[in-house]
């Protein structure tokens, strides 16, 4: 059974033989595997039709999770239920995986012009009643031929199986989409909030640049008070060092002769008598916790502390 | 209409949720850092601005108007002034002129890059010093 797009159609029902196939298939439904009406309906539009088809068959339906489609043919609208997880499951006992299905259709849409009964099993046949498909046992009828897919057209009607359906049906699907997109939003309002708040923050950071007068780029900045931290530094030892020793109490007889500051290098010349006055001139400076290095020649005292 | 399977959909929505999700959190690194930086920023700023204000050039003009105190014109000093910095020097100067200057000198915020106090006598001394801004 080859079809014009050189893909084989299978008609597919409970009587099937298994198959082992190769390469992609288009599926004919059997009219067993769906619930049909044809309705004569006010409405101009499919999709409005489609918003009502579960509603119109409510009443006739057994319990199980439906999928429904419809389609529109001379004024008349033919809509259907099928239960996707039934094909699902027959395809699989068919030796049919759904990668190999090309497109899925139901016989209503491809038998509808027959004007004789085809037989689909050894035991029943299907033919056309008031515009229907319906299935009837072979001995109804008689001088019927069998089903033949050669040189036929599929019509551009076809169904998409939920693979899910049974699981999830389509509402708490579509809850849980809406609570995905809503989270989805509300993450991208917080990323939107987030990134708002660093642009303020950038622009805040570059208004202290302005206020404070700083230099172009932290780099620069960082440099400069580095500069300053070393200088407040050195400036701050020179009056601690100096202080303390201008504050240290001499005998009489040795007495500073010199105090020079050049680079990093604090130097204090004291005149002594005796290695007892360079004793007691160096204890004093150890008392005032200072590091210095010192050496004498002549009765001079020289000293000398790292800034 | 070919119906849209609804995998599909719930995949591009989960991607489009990681995307998103992983844009934020690469957002609230970014807000994070931005605070960090901008906390650090606020601090340097302080600091360099407190440190310009303590060595700023305006003490170049106070400590001009010192040297011509009258306290000092015993000492003779000799100014040499550059654009960056001033020397003072005095050949001699007695100790009162000695205590009040560096008095003035040590207890403001010059930048005194070098010094040199000699003894000459009991009451003179020799002085170089230099200010750097």
């Amino acid at each position: 059974m080859k079809f014009k797009d050189d893909l084989r159609t299978i008609f597919l029902d409970e009587y099937s033989e298994v198959f082992s196939l190769e390469e992609k298939v288009n599926i004919v439904l059997s009219p067993s595997l769906y619930w049909i009406k044809k309705l004569d309906l006010p409405l101009k539009y499919l999709y409005e039709v489609k918003k009502l088809i579960p509603s119109l068959f409510e009443d006739i339906l057994p319990e199980g999770n439906y999928s429904y489609t419809a389609y529109k043919s001379d004024d008349k609208y033919f809509i259907f239920a099928y239960e996707d997880k039934i094909i699902l499951d027959l395809l699989h006992e068919k030796g049919i995986s759904l990668s190999q299905v090309n497109n899925i259709h139901l016989a209503q849409s491809e038998f509808q012009n027959i004007d004789a009964a085809l037989k689909i099993n050894k035991t029943q046949s299907i033919c056309i009643k008031d515009e229907l498909l319906i299935l009837v046992p072979c001995c109804w009828i008689k001088e019927t031929r069998y089903i033949d897919f050669d040189n036929e057209k599929l019509s551009k009607h076809t169904i998409a199986l939920a693979k899910f359906n049974h699981i999830l049906d389509n509402k708490s699907l579509y809850t849980l989409g809406i609570i995905f997109s809503i989270m989805i939003l509300l993450v991208s309002v917080e990323w939107f909030i987030s990134s708002q708040k660093v642009k303020q923050i950038r622009q805040v950071k570059e208004e202290l640049f302005s206020k404070y007068k700083l230099r172009p780029t932290v780099l620069q900045n960082k440099v400069l008070l580095k500069k300053y931290t070393k200088l407040h530094k050195r400036q701050i030892k020179i009056r601690q060092y100096l202080s303390s020793i201008l504050a240290m109490r001499l005998k009489t007889g040795y007495s500073l002769t010199l105090i020079s500051i050049k680079n990093k290098l604090l130097s204090i010349n004291f005149n002594i008598k005796n290695q007892a006055d360079k004793n007691t001139i160096l204890k004093l400076l150890k008392s005032k916790e200072i590091q210095f290095k010192s050496s004498s020649k002549d009765n001079k005292l020289f000293v000398e502390i790292q800034l | 209409m070919n119906k849209i399977n609804p995998l599909y959909v719930g995949i591009f929505l989960i991607v489009v949720f990681i995307v998103v999700s992983l844009s934020l959190k690469s957002s609230k690194e970014e807000l994070q850092e931005t605070k960090l930086l901008l906390q650090e920023t606020r601090e340097l700023a302080i600091e360099v601005s407190e440190y310009k204000k303590i060595y700023a050039k305006k003490s170049k003009k106070s400590l001009e108007k010192i040297v011509k105190l009258g306290i000092l014109k015993s000492a003779n000093l000799e100014i040499k002034k550059s654009k960056k910095s001033m020397s003072i020097f005095s050949k001699s100067m007695d100790k009162n002129a000695l205590n009040y200057l560096m008095g003035k000198l040590l207890n403001s915020a010059y930048n005194i890059e070098s010094l040199r106090v000699k003894k000459l006598s009991n009451e003179k001394v020799s002085l170089y010093v230099e200010i750097k801004w």
